[in-house]
């Protein structure tokens, strides 16, 4: 298993390694031999996790090992998706690194404890997880689109026309790749969201918990529903919205590594700091 | 066979000298059949451009310093020039040196801008008007057509076309860098001059898809809305025009603004926030710079399209360097499948000869083999020929492989070793 994800993590960094050259000098040749890799990667990685799936025998998307070697596998396949629909190759010199971070990462951790039964054998869990993993990746793609909108744009403004001026999609590209990504991941945090809420009334017949993570949930609901809102209506378009959807980032994050600082019901099992579901 | 070519372009003569030399299309045909005789010059073409006047042709190895003679005289000839008057303009190449600069012609390496994309096709037009004339032959269709690889190679693997260098050119790529794709957006030109009209009709071939136009003068508004297809708007309307408009070009003479930050501002509130892109090209400004501070409106001036400009030039050197490589690497091929294209005919010459002897000796013999029923007569022939062609085919071979490392030498005197019998 280690050999397999090893190989992974190999394609990955020679895929960011070669995104960010392309980046610099504008390669298609270069970009080319990223998107083997990405490829390459992402098919062993897929092997990866099923083989995980069948050895282990649960779903493999509860220890924290599993959850970045996860949300990694989920940042390859939306970055594919935007590659194919939009061309934004640029993103890939952020994207690839984080993805090669997180899947190194996945290797050092240590398993983690077997789910307890509860969680192995309803349906409805793996649902919830894997819905929230790819809404925490349209959020992620929803950021760096903004951060590179706010890029974009400050060199138009400024009329500097330097190296992310020739780099750097053009303006309404990012900007609706920002607005999809966000309508994709707002969908998925309902559904997410939603499934949740049904397993945990199956559960213990509460829906609340007042736990902190489902706290950061809901109030990031609220602030990417604000930012659609505001996308639609026609006052925020452009820097206003980019600055929204980096500030929603953060609320990502705390939702993402809320229970790991604070607690709450979301936490399972003995080990703590390895849950994060 | 060896390839000439002998020219003037724009660093080596003025304006005057390469008028003097162009080429109308008749004339062209017509020279180019005089010139190409069949003997010396085997082939020819004429690349005839405000830039370049240059003369292309294939000539036998033997003859090569005649043939350079030929076509320089041609050249002085043709206007009666005085002997030697061109001497100090003209340049000639020969074999390697005559394909790169063909190479780098057509790559628009050797161009006053270096990438602009119109040298290519007139290099298309000038083989066309060889092959019209008959005088694009064997050598040259295989240059010419190997010159259009390179070209598209140069094009596709550096960005040496990428960015633009031209003012008027600067409004499409703030356009696209802005819009994506100018396809449903709107262009309105403000004010009309030569740039602000290139600016527009560089802008329609990108693909804008509607063009409004207010001047002033109500008439030439609607001289060049007829010609370009778009719409005349009136002046006095040009603050309700500008919320339709996606890209603004101004170019007036006015001594003021034309356009100012309130006006932007309230289209900005009609247009419901979209982005706007506010491209200024006269002097003094007709577009208030503060327009710059509403947000999400572009606005530039002519000196910020300079900068992006010297920027993109300097780009397009660097690019350029990596060009000179591929031309490099191409030239070398080329060479070589000359060389072949050239070892051909000896290689074939040569295996004709060894079964003519094989076919003469059976000639000979025939009688003292007595009656044949014709599938034994073809048996014998193919026979010989089997043994010929297998013990001919190393030497054969070793021809060949001299020849690709450029060792004609040494395959000519591997031929000759076959004379020596006689």
């Amino acid at each position: 298993m280690k050999s397999l994800l090893l190989a992974v993590l190999a394609a990955y960094l020679i895929a960011a390694i070669h995104s960010i050259l392309a980046f610099i000098n504008k390669r298609r040749s270069v970009q080319r031999v990223a998107e083997w890799c990405i490829a390459a990667g992402f098919i062993l990685h897929t092997t990866a996790l099923i083989a995980d799936w069948g050895i282990d025998g649960h779903y493999p998307l509860f220890s924290l090992r599993e959850t970045l070697s996860f949300l990694a596998w989920a940042l390859v396949a939306a970055y594919g998706l935007i590659l194919y629909r939009y061309h934004t190759h640029a993103l890939g010199v952020f994207i690839m690194p984080l993805i090669s971070f997180l899947t190194f990462a996945a290797m050092l951790i240590k398993s983690g404890p077997q789910a307890p039964a509860a969680f192995s054998t309803t349906w409805l869990f793996p649902i919830h997880t894997t819905l929230l993993i790819f809404a925490y990746a349209a959020f992620f793609i929803v950021f760096m689109a903004s951060v590179m909108y706010l890029l974009l744009e400050r060199e138009l403004k400024l009329k500097t026309f330097g190296a992310i001026f020739h780099r750097l999609p053009s303006l309404s590209t990012v900007n609706q790749l920002a607005t999809t990504s966000a309508v994709c991941g707002l969908t998925l945090l309902t559904l997410g969201i939603a499934t949740g809420m049904i397993w945990s009334s199956n559960r213990d017949g509460r829906i609340w918990h007042n736990d902190p993570k489902e706290i950061f949930a809901v109030l990031t609901w609220l602030l990417y529903f604000l930012l659609l809102i505001y996308r639609s209506s026609a006052d925020w378009r452009g820097r206003n919205a980019a600055w929204l959807g980096v500030a929603g980032f953060a609320l990502v994050l705390c939702t993402f590594f809320g229970t790991r600082l604070l607690g709450g019901y979301h936490v399972f099992g003995v080990h703590i700091l390895n849950q994060l579901f | 066979m060896s390839i000439v070519l002998v020219g003037v372009n724009h660093k080596t003569a003025p304006i005057e000298v390469r008028e003097l030399l162009a080429f109308s299309d008749e004339a062209c045909t017509d020279g180019l059949r005089r010139l190409v005789d069949g003997e010396i010059v085997r082939e020819g073409l004429i690349v005839s451009t405000c830039n370049r006047v240059e003369i292309l042709s294939a000539t036998t190895s033997e003859q090569l310093e005649f043939g350079t003679e030929r076509i320089t005289e041609f050249l002085d000839t043709r206007r009666h020039l005085p002997q030697g008057f061109l001497n100090q303009h003209i340049y000639s190449h020969r074999d390697e040196e005559a394909v790169r600069h063909l190479f780098r012609v057509a790559s628009s390496l050797d161009s006053m801008v270096v990438g602009e994309p119109q040298v290519l096709g007139q290099v298309r037009h000038a083989y066309s008007l060889a092959v019209e004339a008959g005088t694009a032959g064997r050598v040259l269709n295989r240059l010419v057509h190997h010159t259009f690889r390179v070209a598209k190679r140069v094009r596709t693997e550096t960005g040496i076309a990428a960015n633009a260098v031209s003012i008027s050119y600067m409004a499409v790529e703030l356009g696209k860098k802005i819009f994506d794709s100018l396809k449903g957006h709107t262009i309105l030109l403000i004010g009309a001059g030569e740039m602000a009209e290139l600016s527009a009709r560089h802008l329609l071939n990108a693909g804008a898809s509607r063009l409004l136009i207010t001047n002033r003068t109500e008439e030439s508004a609607k001289r060049l809305a007829s010609e370009f297809g778009g719409t005349a708007a009136p002046f006095e309307e040009l603050e309700k025009t500008l919320a339709d408009a996606d890209i603004v070009i101004c170019s007036t003479g006015s001594p003021t603004f034309v356009v100012t930050e309130e006006m932007v501002r309230k289209s900005r509130e009609r247009r419901r926030n979209r982005p706007m892109c506010l491209i200024d090209i006269s002097v003094p400004r007709n577009i208030d710079p503060n327009a710059g501070n509403v947000p999400n409106v572009f606005v530039f001036d002519i000196d910020d399209l300079e900068s992006v400009i010297s920027s993109n030039i300097r780009e397009r050197e660097r690019e350029a360097e990596r060009a000179e490589l591929i031309v490099q690497s191409e030239v070398m091929q080329f060479q070589q499948s000359l060389r072949l294209m050239d070892a051909g005919p000896t290689i074939g010459a040569l295996r004709e000869k060894l079964q003519d002897v094989a076919r003469t000796e059976l000639q000979r013999q025939r009688k003292r083999l007595g009656p044949l029923t014709p599938d034994q007569e073809a048996a014998v022939e193919q026979l010989l020929m089997a043994t010929v062609n297998k013990i001919s085919h190393p030497v054969l071979n070793q021809m060949r492989r001299f020849y690709e490392t450029s060792d004609t030498e040494t395959m000519q005197e591997l031929a000759e070793s076959f004379d020596n019998e006689d």
